[in-house]
């Protein structure tokens, strides 16, 4: 299957406009799917815990990306410290 | 959806930031070489996506969280055949789906289209960044 998403690199570009940089934050991601904006600033962050309900998803986005916390639940499961996270990010899932 | 954001205000630190990704309530066109052909049918859709956007001034106005920064932009999805952007829509979008005669008249659009045009959707995406006002109470 060859679908193709944003190869334009818009969302990229709009990051960028928005002056949004990830470097060294401890990232919360809400809906990360299979990881494709993940991927976009794993190599930035100091560390990523990435939930989805979606298990298939996750599980792939683990495969790709080792190095994330990635924890196949809803944000009702999650439970952090306070204060624990420089940065959450609503993937596609407010 | 202020739920959820009254939940991150409790994980991050006070100078941290929530961003914010998501599609806006604009319907969703399905196009040939530019031409919008039919539209991607979303059950529901329109009011998920209101309540989206409703939650972002709910948190502002109880001075939860300060509005930042709001840019718009365009995401497009291409398929190499609409019967595959169709199937794809079907397998990975919330309640959604391209009708049957909007397929039809897509692969009619593309009968007619320069060579290697492909069918893609174009949805309009609103990022926002909202930054902490107070500590968690």
């Amino acid at each position: 299957m060859a679908i193709d998403e944003d190869p334009e690199g818009n969302e990229d570009a709009a990051f960028e406009r928005a002056g949004l940089s990830f470097l060294d934050c401890r990232v919360l991601e809400i809906g990360c799917g299979d990881g494709r904006l993940t991927s976009r600033y794993a190599h930035q962050a100091a560390s990523i815990i990435a939930i989805d309900p979606d298990t298939d998803a996750v599980a792939e986005l683990a495969r790709a990306l080792p190095g994330v916390d990635a924890r196949a639940i809803s944000i009702d499961e999650l439970s952090l410290p306070p204060s624990s996270v420089d940065v959450v990010l609503f993937a596609w899932s407010l | 959806m202020v739920d959820a954001l009254r939940r991150a205000h409790r994980m991050i630190v006070p100078h941290g930031m929530v961003v914010d990704v998501h599609p806006t309530a604009a319907a969703v066109p399905v196009e040939v070489n530019g031409r919008t052909i039919g539209h991607v049918a979303i059950d529901g859709g329109i009011e998920r996506h209101a309540a989206a956007d409703a939650a972002i001034p709910a948190v502002v106005y109880d001075r939860l969280f300060a509005l930042e920064r709001v840019v718009e932009f365009d995401f497009f999805t291409y398929g190499d055949t609409i019967d595959e952007l169709r199937d794809y829509i079907v397998e990975n979008w919330r309640d959604a789906r391209i009708d049957d005669d909007v397929v039809q008249q897509t692969r009619l659009a593309l009968a007619e289209a320069p060579a290697g045009v492909r069918p893609r959707v174009l949805e309009r995406v609103r990022l926002t960044i909202l930054r902490p006002r107070r500590s968690a109470t």
